[in-house]
């Protein structure tokens, strides 16, 4: 926004370029187009509308496919910006610097600044969600150890040092008497530069400008198989989903986040024995003690059409019998997501973001000076 | 009945008797009733502060987390932004005939939400960004509520100039009082935006997700930032900019408060599930 008064768009007879240039012509048209105080008014009203469309008409996911996310929206922000800057910076070179024109300018350039740190870090930005139980270390650089992950274009993947290790998922944690609910305790890094903290809702842990956030945690069982003889054969951390019942209460199982399933077990031999689905159901008496519910299916059974070889409960650490073998869960651990993110472009964002508001405030104050002048 | 609901609907009443008083006041071109109302908003004033007061003290939750709560702070601002303006200056004294109304009708409305306070605050809300993030909203709304309340006075002095109108401001000061209280408006609401995406940025590790509270409060930026952008290089000003503010506060309310009943949650973002 300009604080001059009516002014009309750039008098183009005093444009500084020679005309007749074709060239000259159409940059000519393209500077007076940019420098609209009109052009601003429409893209403003727009984006309004827009964003009125985005809340009301469309909602959630449905504003987010259609406006929010769309290349056109985006276009309209970026050319507003454009538009803004030419605008304002063509109407101010030149002019006296007093306190209302530099509230000005530093309202008008924090929105220039905005839009470089967006575009710096879109290029540069890396996003990975990673999940781990309690006592799991998995490889930063690796991208099969996050669950999903995203990066900007020219993000160097050799950034992602080290490793990150869950040691342990605090419940009902507090802090100066606050109930954070749960807190992670996490080790980043790599050999003596590695970093250990604690995060929660409101404070994250910052690793080479790598920031780990908490997102979510669940139950993890290790599930043991045995022979008919009662030697070990296999085991593995399995995390389980925690589905919202319609009662609010939690199904804590395997399968989706859609609902339960069963998956082939053993899960990492090339040959899986059966399918099975395992649930969990905590007792409140003790922290990860309770029961465990196992259902077996036959593997060439995908469809589960035929009576499942087994079902079942045992309590934690006892045998479930299970055809010809035995299952058992031996331990219930935490597990743990986490958002990694890497956004270089945060710090220009942000900080503009004060300096956009201490324009105005500056502007708004040189605007009361003036007038008791 | 608890002493904070006492004081609820006693500030309510006063309100309500203040909103009653300004109206009365205009139609029958009484003076001496808008000084009662005045005086009633201010009565009135005493049990709101004691109501917050006593349910902050109660559970040592900040008293702005619920909706009811939202509403009564932000009206708890206005109220106070209203009365500043009036003892200090004696300039626009039927200001009220908006302002009242409006702060009795949405404590009205808060009533009917209220609940008793929360023994615990969810962990996401546990931040001193959201101190900055009411108080720039609530004092962003007192501010644009006070605006269109000139507004009002405007298109009021314009049409009648003689009576209790007399004694209102030129047209011309009016506009401009307006104007510097939309200003105001529009940086606290700038305030707001900025401390909920450093909020954001802290729980979340993003401080702009085009989630509906925020598009909502990008709403409010925007149409104030129209306003002005409208007086400072189009050259608009009275009548014009009058109706704005007007038309502006009904937008506001909705962008406030009416969210709850237009989409799922209020501050659906912070809402945790494991």
């Amino acid at each position: 926004m300009s604080e001059f008064n009516n002014i009309a768009d750039l008098d183009n007879s005093k444009f500084p370029i020679e005309p007749g240039n074709p060239i000259v012509a159409i940059w000519r048209k393209i500077h007076a187009f940019l420098t609209s105080a009109k052009l601003a008014m429409f893209l403003l009203v727009t984006i309004l509308t827009c964003c009125v469309i985005g809340v009301t008409i469309f909602r959630d996911k449905r504003a987010w496919d259609m406006i929010f996310s769309t290349l056109w929206f985006n276009g309209l922000l970026v050319l507003l910006v454009v538009n803004v800057a030419f605008c304002f910076f063509s109407r101010i070179w030149g002019r006296k610097l007093t306190l209302v024109s530099l509230g000005m300018i530093l309202f008008h350039l924090s929105f220039v600044a905005i839009l470089g740190g967006i575009i710096y870090n879109s290029l540069f930005y890396f996003r990975g969600l990673i999940r781990l139980t309690e006592g799991e270390t998995l490889p930063n650089g690796e991208l099969q150890s996050y669950d999903s992950s995203d990066r900007g274009r020219f993000f160097n993947l050799s950034k992602l040092k080290g490793e990150t290790t869950l040691i342990k998922m605090h419940t009902m944690y507090k802090v100066d008497g606050d109930d954070k609910r749960a807190a992670y305790e996490i080790a980043v890094g790599e050999g003596s530069l590695k970093k250990q903290g604690i995060i929660y809702i409101t404070k994250n842990l910052d690793y080479r400008g790598f920031r780990y956030y908490n997102d979510k945690e669940g139950y993890s069982l290790l599930i043991m198989l045995y022979d008919k003889l009662g030697r070990e054969l296999y085991g593995a951390y399995v995390p389980l989903q925690s589905l919202k019942q319609k009662d609010d209460t939690y199904l804590y199982t395997t399968g989706t986040k859609d609902g339960p399933g069963d998956f082939p077990f053993p899960q990492d031999s090339s040959k899986p024995l059966f399918t099975l689905q395992a649930a969990y159901v905590p007792t409140p008496i003790k922290e990860l003690s309770g029961d465990a519910f196992f259902k077996v299916w036959p593997l060439v059974d995908a469809r589960h059409e035929e009576k499942a070889i087994a079902e079942g409960k045992a309590a934690i650490g006892e045998m479930f019998d299970a055809g010809d073998y035995y299952l058992s869960v031996r331990e219930v651990r935490y597990w743990v997501g986490m958002n990694v993110r890497y956004d270089p472009g945060l710090p220009i964002v942000l900080a503009s973001l004060w300096v956009g508001l201490s324009g105005v405030v500056i502007t708004f104050i040189g605007r009361i000076l003036k007038r008791k002048k | 009945m608890k002493f904070e609901y006492i004081f609820f609907w006693i500030a309510a009443g006063l309100y309500g008797v203040s909103a009653c008083s300004y109206i009365f006041g205009l139609i029958s071109k009484q003076e001496k009733l808008f000084t009662f109302g005045l005086y009633s908003a201010l009565a009135g004033f005493v049990p709101h502060l004691a109501s917050i007061g006593r349910r902050w003290m109660e559970t040592g939750i900040e008293p702005f987390i619920t909706i009811s709560e939202s509403i009564t702070f932000g009206i708890f601002m206005a109220v106070l932004i209203y009365l500043i303006f009036q003892f200090a200056t004696e300039k626009v004294r039927p200001l009220g005939v908006l302002i009242m109304p409006v702060a009795f009708v949405l404590m009205g409305w808060a009533g009917t939400l209220i609940k008793d306070a929360a023994t615990q605050i969810a962990p996401a809300l546990q931040s001193w960004w959201i101190w900055v993030h009411i108080i720039g909203a609530a004092t962003g709304f007192g501010s644009v509520l006070a605006a269109a309340g000139l507004g009002l006075m405007y298109l009021l002095k314009e049409k009648y100039s003689a009576g209790i109108y007399e004694k209102l401001p030129e047209p011309q000061a009016l506009d401009n009082l307006a104007y510097r209280f939309v200003a105001g408006g529009f940086i606290m609401y700038g305030l707001m935006i900025v401390s909920g995406a450093f909020w954001s940025n802290q729980v979340k590790g993003n401080y702009w997700n085009w989630d509906p509270v925020e598009v909502w409060s990008l709403i409010s930026w925007l149409t104030y930032g129209i306003y002005l952008h409208l007086r400072a290089t189009f050259g608009w000003r009275g009548r014009k900019l009058a109706w704005y503010a007007l038309i502006a506060l009904a937008a506001m309310i909705i962008s406030y408060w009416g969210i709850p009943f237009t989409v799922e949650t209020f501050h659906a973002g912070f809402r945790i599930q494991h």
